[in-house]
């Protein structure tokens, strides 16, 4: 099975490159994974770099641009792809080395959405409990592993990388505004407003046809958007 | 709440526009569909009416604005200098005026004349 994988070292290499690898069809499993074959071929060659670690599609680290889709490599099949299997970094974000991207532009604008519950009340003396309602709010947001498929992929976020939010981003801002605990939702709306963090979103959906987890960031864009329209009449 | 101008204000102006554009093409093309136009006179008799006239003459203005929005769009993806960005929505901008204005020139004669 060939393999055509994009390498760059920043210390040899003056620009990316694409290399050919083989891995012997007697090496291969019906119900191999990408990232299978990925640890196969680093045993070739040491050289190659990638991140992985839970292998199991929940910490998201081995997100990875294969065969021009995003994914995760190790919830892959391998049996699935079409050869050669090209494999890239996920694209928008600078290249540190062959498959490893720098995320830290993509963490800094989660950090930008202030994730984390903000309540300015009293401390209660039990959990703050919510109905079974208010808890199903929150399905389909809480299960982003923040892998950075869906932002990568987003063309909004091509273009503006540095000013748009980005499709994950902006699905955390509705999972903590869909909050009833949550007691900021003034704050956090007057923080996405404007033409760069919020509206730069067009529904081009290349977030929702790629998250490895099944999440559809372009519907909690569109409630976030709803939400300002009713609290601005 | 306080709110800066052309996020929300934008999006929503091009989706109010999008439903009258819609609203008044599937309109109109009915209305040319039972009554169809015979020449020019017909033309300048329909719009002549008050109500026809106010429609289309709204009609241009919603497609301005609605062409505003998203020629903006385009631009704030795409241009990234600030002087190439001003200017060409400037040019944008005066298009579009030049063009509504051009059309409502064009139906107010045929308002204040009677469609005669």
């Amino acid at each position: 099975m060939k393999f055509s994988i994009q390498r760059f070292n920043p210390e040899t290499d003056a620009r990316p490159y694409m290399q050919d690898y083989e891995l012997a069809d007697d090496r291969l499993r019906d119900d191999m994974m990408l990232l299978d074959a990925l640890l196969l071929l680093k045993a070739q060659d040491e050289s190659l770099s990638f991140r992985r670690s839970c292998g199991e599609g929940v910490c998201g680290s081995d997100g990875m641009n294969i065969n021009g889709r995003n994914g995760l490599a190790c919830i892959t099949p391998l049996a699935r792809l079409a050869r050669p299997v090209v494999l890239r970094p996920l694209p928008g974000l600078p290249v540190i080395r062959d498959l490893v991207v720098d995320m830290a532009p993509f963490y800094r604008q989660y950090r930008d959405i202030e994730p984390y519950l903000i309540n300015g009340e009293p401390v209660p003396e039990v959990e703050r409990l919510q109905s079974p309602a208010q808890r199903a709010e929150l399905d389909g947001l809480y299960e982003c592993i923040l892998c950075a498929c869906c932002t990568t992929f987003c063309p909004s976020f091509w273009w503006n990388p540095d000013r748009f939010l980005g499709p994950a981003a902006l699905l955390q801002a509705w999972r903590f505004l869909a909050d009833n605990r949550d007691l900021a939702t003034e704050r956090r709306l007057d923080h996405l407003e404007g033409p760069y963090r919020l509206f730069r979103c067009h529904s081009i959906m290349n977030c929702v046809e790629v998250c490895p987890k099944g999440l559809n960031p372009t519907r909690a864009i569109g409630r976030i958007k709803e939400l300002m329209l009713k609290q601005s009449l | 709440m306080s709110r800066k101008p052309s996020g929300l204000r934008a999006w929503l102006w091009q989706r109010l526009t999008a439903v009258y554009l819609a609203l008044f093409l599937v309109t109109t093309a009915a209305a040319l569909w039972l009554h169809p136009v015979t020449g020019f006179a017909d033309w300048q008799a329909r719009l002549a009416g008050p109500w026809t006239g106010a429609a289309a003459g709204l009609f241009g203005l919603a497609l301005a604005l609605h062409a505003w929005v998203g020629m903006r769009d385009v631009i704030l993806d795409y241009v990234h200098r600030l002087w190439l960005r001003v200017l060409l929505l400037a040019a944008v901008a005066a298009v579009l005026a030049g063009s509504l204005f051009w059309m409502l020139a064009a139906l107010l004669p045929a308002g204040l004349t009677g469609g005669s």
